[in-house]
């Protein structure tokens, strides 16, 4: 076991345990993006930054094995900063909010970002309608990998890939042709995890547009 | 999804009107769902993070397919049939019908002309008042349920061999097994979340060999897939015993110290070696051989297995023959070494424990035996039966005969979905009262007298038991449509209006009369079994078993049983009319009878059962892939459209029984599981023929030279 603290609070983890581990055991907040418990930690997002005593730069909670004797602060100034600015450039990419019940703009009404500093480009809208469950809204998509890895690591059935680079990156289902042409076996997995319904559910979708 | 450290979860969820967490009622695994409502509907399913069997995850089924809930079909008021027709009728005029006929045959017949159903997709409290029903307000043992027609063979083995009617382990099993040997189960397809999980086991590292005539999906993960012919299981287990013994994998402490019997199997062993069994089965020797080893050598190896098992004549003999590779290998009772039979429906292991069987009250304690019986006897206030029932094949029978006289069938579809399709229809046409208890109209509602809007699993509160043992907590997600109620209201009605009052305000009490009955499941009570449920036995303290048998087995003596069981060819076998052997199965997208499935977005997935057939067949029979086929058996015929694949073996043929039009059970005969009668629905004799007017295949020409 190893001894840390987190926010003051002493908490005791099982060897291997992470940062996002360790708040959680110490219930103390932090904000994550592409991260699900349910799937192994990816660490793409940077929004988990947290400090730690001694490291001269944050560090992602989710990655980040505990030390023996570690000080974790999940609200340090630097920290929280570097999470704010990215959870900013994600929204500066959307056409519009993401919806108020989805964890991306709940992670970014608690760090209290709302809108964006930097205008430019937005995604343009692109919805893939087909499939009679699933609806693919790409220009929704922040490329934080979780659908794929959910369809990877939690369902194996490796429909789901990520395409383009930079501010191309995003999704795709069976190479383009759609959920229903790729080995999709509509379980829905990756719906259930997307933090912004880029992938998401006719039904819920419907309900959506009629609230 | 939320995830632990995002408190706002509630607020996500307060765009919906109400919110439930249940227990998936589509197949056996028991997912733990949370399902969202707005106005009555359900808008959303998505899975408990914390469900002990899914971990976050579902399938098409448990997560998209709720909205037959409320489609147009289903039934919102009683139906009773006049002049031929089913008309609409009040529920005092429907009940006041089934308690005026079922008074006049048991005045004129006796209450053994009289017979009822309970259904393993209904929790346990509506199977268990089911059988309150049929036992004390009307009086005969006549009940069961459609476990006979699936793994009442795996209940009969798992009893005879180590003693109780479960899986000996749970599903955490597949995280620690190095091995895992899947025998006639094709999990990625009819138990998709298990399927899943054993998926990502092997992409860890865990050893499949999957034994299956068909080359199943997890086939491409695993480390060895054998085919056998069609009805040769027996073969292949001894044949796997043979070489564990004969290569000295046997775990000679454990078999020693914790079975008895082992000596006959060793001399009936000894005429299976692997040549022997090629013969018998196809496998190739060195393949059979290499698979003994991988499961003999590990240190932790499950057995799972399906109805490619249990649905055959000797169906509950072969389970006998992998409880006695299991015991050999010393593979039982451990981590990580669990034998798991993958139930069909959701609560075929609830409908079973609950007694709603010809045979057995709560926890499998016999009819016959007059200290259980009193006990019933005490606790309902009324006098029991000491004899057997009958068994749903003897209904039909003794209906054809014109020994029974009327039916209580609630929540299975048996013209559709029992074998012989023919003798069932007579049986339903012999009857003189017939009750359907159902959501839709289905092919057993043409027969029936008087039909009864009842409720989905999405609309009642009780509990399921999965094919862990596990009894979960079910809650409603919305309420029934019209003038439709629960099952479980209904049958109390109509018990009351029999004379028969269960003195019950909800489930709930009537599961706390199972758990005050039943010493098996004496720690059960809704406050207990919370979001995790609790694996049976659950003593009074409520500790409950997620592995059985790691100390001793629940034999007398405590030691676990070895039969020596040789193998029987099957019922049926190809000959010159019927060359080819059918296998029927099922689909992921679809549901057994389909009745749910069918009326939601999964039959804009699949809308239609296929017949499959091997490449090699198809061109010398001239059918090509999307031709129509006819496929004739010895008792019947049907029309299905041909999907040419290699996934079946040449001489092998596959197909669904999903949809009503295609009627697949037509083609089942009346071979059947010697101890258990659950028809052998897996090796049917077929001829299969094109009969589209310009079928798509024409075969070339030979030279005119």
């Amino acid at each position: 076991m190893s001894r840390v603290t987190v926010d003051g609070t002493p908490v005791e983890v099982a060897p291997g345990a992470t940062i996002l581990e360790a708040a959680e055991a110490a219930d103390r907040w932090v904000p994550t993006v592409c991260f699900d418990e349910r799937q192994a930690p990816f660490g793409a997002c940077r929004v988990c930054m947290v400090s730690v005593a001694g490291s001269p730069k944050p560090v992602p909670a989710c990655t980040t094995p505990c030390r023996d004797g570690m000080e974790i602060r999940t609200e340090e100034a630097t920290a929280r900063r570097v999470s704010r600015a990215v959870v900013e450039l994600v929204l500066s990419e959307l056409p519009e909010p993401p919806a108020p019940h989805t964890e991306l703009a709940q992670v970014a009404a608690r760090l209290g970002v709302s809108g964006s500093r930097w205008s430019g480009a937005v995604h343009a809208r692109e919805d893939d309608l087909r499939h009679p469950y699933l609806t693919l809204r790409h220009e929704l998509c922040i490329s934080c990998g979780r659908c794929v890895r959910a369809c990877d690591e939690v369902q194996g059935a490796f429909a789901l890939t990520a395409t383009g680079r930079g501010f191309d990156a995003n999704i795709t289902a069976g190479l383009d042709a759609g959920f229903e042409d790729s080995t999709c076996v509509s379980c829905g997995a990756c719906a259930d995890t997307c933090p912004t319904d880029a992938i998401s559910e006719v039904g819920l979708v419907a309900q959506l547009e009629r609230s | 999804m939320a995830t632990a450290t995002t408190p706002e979860a509630p607020a996500a969820e307060a765009r919906f009107d109400r919110v439930a967490t249940t227990t998936c009622g589509y197949c056996g695994v028991g997912c733990r769902l949370e399902t969202r409502a707005v106005d009555g509907r359900i808008v959303s399913i998505g899975p408990a993070l914390d469900g002990p069997a899914n971990q976050g995850h579902t399938c098409l089924k448990g997560r998209f397919a709720h909205g037959f809930t409320r489609s147009p079909d289903r039934l919102r008021t009683p139906l009773i049939r006049e002049d031929g027709e089913l008309r609409p009728a009040s529920w005092e005029e429907a009940l006041d019908r089934i308690v005026g006929e079922l008074e006049r045959i048991k005045g004129e017949h006796g209450a053994d002309a009289i017979a009822g159903l309970a259904s393993s997709r209904a929790t346990n409290e509506d199977c268990y008042a089911m059988s309150r029903l049929i036992r004390a307000a009307v009086g005969t043992n006549n009940i069961d349920n459609c476990s006979r027609v699936c793994h009442s063979p795996t209940s009969f083995a798992l009893r005879k061999a180590f003693g109780l009617s479960g899986a000996t382990g749970s599903f955490t099993d597949l995280d620690h097994a190095e091995v895992a040997l899947l025998l006639g189960v094709n999990p990625t397809q009819g138990h998709p979340v298990v399927g899943a999980r054993i998926k990502q086991a092997a992409l860890r590292g865990c050893k499949l060999i999957t034994i299956d005539p068909r080359r199943i999906e997890l086939a491409d993960y695993g480390e060895i897939h054998l085919s056998p012919r069609p009805g040769t299981n027996a073969a292949v287990v001894l044949g796997l015993c043979h070489v564990v013994h004969r290569d000295g994998l046997v775990d000679e402490e454990f078999v020693a110290a914790r079975t008895e019997g082992y000596e006959a199997v060793e001399d009936l062993l000894a005429g299976y070696d692997p040549v022997a069994v090629e013969e018998i089965t196809s496998i190739p020797a060195a393949d059979l051989e290499a698979a003994a080893h991988l499961y003999g050598e590990a240190a932790s190896g499950s057995l799972l297995w399906g109805l490619g098992v249990t649905e055959h004549k000797y169906g509950s003999e072969v389970v006998q023959l992998l409880c006695n590779l299991a015991m050999m290998t010393g593979k039982v009772g451990k981590p990580g070494s669990a034998l798991l039979p993958l139930r069909g429906q959701n609560n075929v292991q609830g409908s079973s424990d609950m007694g709603a069987l010809p045979d057995t009250y709560t926890a499998y304690r016999s009819v016959e035996d007059e200290g259980v019986a009193s006990t019933f006897e005490a606790a309902w206030g009324a006098p029991l039966s000491r004899h057997k029932g009958l068994t749903i094949p003897q209904m039909f029978d003794a209906a054809v005969a014109g020994d029974l006289k009327a039916m209580y069938i609630f929540g299975e579809d048996v013209a559709q979905t029992d074998p012989d399709t023919a003798h069932v229809v007579a049986a339903m046409e012999s009857l003189e009262f017939l009750v359907c208890q159902e959501i839709f109209l289905n092919e057993t509602t043409k027969y029936a007298d008087v039909v009864l809007p009842a409720s989905a699993f999405l609309e009642k509160e009780g509990t399921f038991i999965n094919a862990e043992r596990r009894f979960q907590l079910v809650e409603p997600a919305i309420d029934p449509p019209g003038e439709a109620r629960t099952d479980f209201e209904i049958i109390g009605e109509v018990s009351r209006r029999l004379g028969h009052e269960m003195g019950w305000e909800s489930p709930w009490d009537a599961l706390d009369e199972i758990a005050r009955l039943t010493p098996a499941y004496a720690g059960v009570s809704r406050a207990r079994l919370g979001r995790h449920g609790l694996q049976w036995p659950v003593r009074p303290d409520g500790s409950d078993s997620p592995t059985l048998y790691d100390t001793t087995f629940d034999r007398p003596g405590g030691r676990g049983h070895f039969a020596p069981l040789p193998y029987k060819a099957p019922g049926d076998a190809a000959d010159e009319d019927f060359p080819l052997i059918l296998v029927t199965g099922r689909i992921l997208q679809h549901y057994n009878a389909g009745t749910m499935t069918r009326r939601t977005g999964n039959a804009q997935l699949v809308d239609r059962d296929v017949l499959e057939v091997h490449p090699v067949d198809a061109e010398r029979l001239w059918i090509g892939d999307g031709d129509k086929v006819s496929v004739r058996s010895r008792v019947g015929r049907i029309e299905v459209e041909a999907k040419v694949t290699d996934r079946i073996e040449p001489g092998h043929v596959f197909t669904t029984f999903h949809f009503p039009e295609t009627r697949t059970n037509l083609l089942v005969g009346q071979s059947a599981d010697v101890n258990t009668s659950c028809p052998e629905y897996k090796v049917i004799a077929v001829d299969v023929r094109p009969i589209s007017e310009q079928p798509s295949f024409v075969p070339v020409l030979a030279d005119g030279d």
